[in-house]
């Protein structure tokens, strides 16, 4: 392999590209007839597609780790994980009682109690009436946006939904056999 | 909403997806202390993330994305990789067998160890992009499809990567005698 410079010379310019995906597997018809044709009459092509056999493989080759050093690899990152709820706990469980829906409510319901505060004081309250209308409901969208968040992570619940995924990305894909 | 459920939920992504986060993150690098801190971190980005993953796309290629980017700005900020370390000598591993077939010549596992040496300084110096592609479909088998969702691109730009990066390899295999 690759010991003599004869044997480096270049493939036909016009299917090195179709002969790299050639040699992945991801040329498609008509270009991998194309290139199976070209291959039977072609010695540079054929030298070039055996050159990517031998040496492509030599780049990839995943080492095994032992199991121990996954086992902490885990646990490290469990840890870390908790410690992320840990941080939003208190935010999360701070709004929890609110839904979507909840936020137009909470906003009309805002309005009607500042439209009642600016009725029994006028004046006093109408600058923070005008803040907390602009600023409460944008808040609270901010919220919502999390709480879906959250409600979305429900689906993850769901171990079966997960396998779903992963048949659905299996099938579509070889990469499973990594 | 029990949040212990949605974590537990989580790490089986985590089972599966580990050892493979662990592997780009260490093609990347060539470290392994880095490529286990870049794939955790990774894992926690998706976890306060998650809520970005459209379901209807699949959660590695867009898991990748984050593995392959978090790589990315780290390198950006780090000086110089140490890619001649293919052989993944950094990587704790015990009883890993060594490259090539217990039966080759100590000349053949002389060249063969060249050829490594010049394939990973090669890998070094290859542009972003092209190097992405390359370890995408080379190293981890994702299709031209799949590196084209995890890199935001099309498929023919994919292609192009990936047929410059394997040239310029081989280029650097060029005057091996
Ligand atoms: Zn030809």
């Amino acid at each position: 392999m690759l010991q003599h410079k004869d044997s480096h010379r270049s493939a036909c310019k016009s299917f090195e590209e179709d002969l790299v995906l050639y040699y992945y597997g991801d040329c498609r018809e008509p270009e991998s007839h194309r290139v199976e044709e070209h291959l039977k009459g072609c010695a540079s092509c054929r030298h070039f597609l055996e050159e990517l056999q031998t040496f492509l493989p030599l780049t990839a080759k995943p080492k095994e780790l032992p199991q121990a050093f996954w086992n902490s690899y885990y646990e490290e990152l469990r840890e870390k994980l908790a410690a992320i709820d840990a941080r939003e706990s208190w935010w999360k469980r701070s709004f929890a009682f609110f839904h979507p829906w909840a936020v137009p409510a909470l906003g009309t319901a805002l309005v009607l109690i500042l439209a009642l505060s600016l009725t029994l004081a006028k004046g006093m309250w109408h600058f923070k009436g005008h803040r907390a209308q602009e600023e409460v409901p944008s808040e609270l969208r901010a919220a919502a946006g999390n709480i879906d968040f959250f409600e979305s992570m429900d689906l993850l619940d769901s171990i079966d939904f997960l396998e779903a995924l992963e048949d659905k990305s299996s099938a579509n894909s070889e990469f499973q056999k990594l | 909403m029990c949040q212990r459920g949605e974590r537990q939920a989580f790490e089986v992504l985590v089972r599966r997806y580990m050892k493979r986060a662990y592997q780009i993150a260490f093609d990347f690098t060539r470290d392994g202390e880095e490529a286990k801190d870049l794939s955790q971190e990774a894992f926690l980005r998706a976890y306060s993330q998650i809520r970005h993953f459209d379901q209807r796309s699949t959660f590695y290629t867009w898991f990748y994305r984050i593995v392959v980017n978090l790589c990315i700005d780290h390198l950006r900020r780090r000086a110089r990789i140490p890619w001649e370390r293919l052989d993944g000598k950094n990587q704790q591993s015990a009883g890993e067998e060594a490259m090539g077939d217990t039966s080759s010549t100590p000349d053949q596992e002389a060249i063969a160890g060249e050829v490594k040496r010049r394939l990973g300084t090669a890998l070094g110096t290859l542009p972003g992009k092209q190097r992405t592609a390359f370890l995408l479909r080379n190293h981890h088998g994702l299709s031209i499809t799949e590196i084209a969702k995890v890199m935001q691109t099309t498929e023919g730009t994919v292609r192009v990567h990936l047929h410059r990066a394997v040239a310029a390899l081989r280029q650097s295999l060029a005057e091996l005698v």
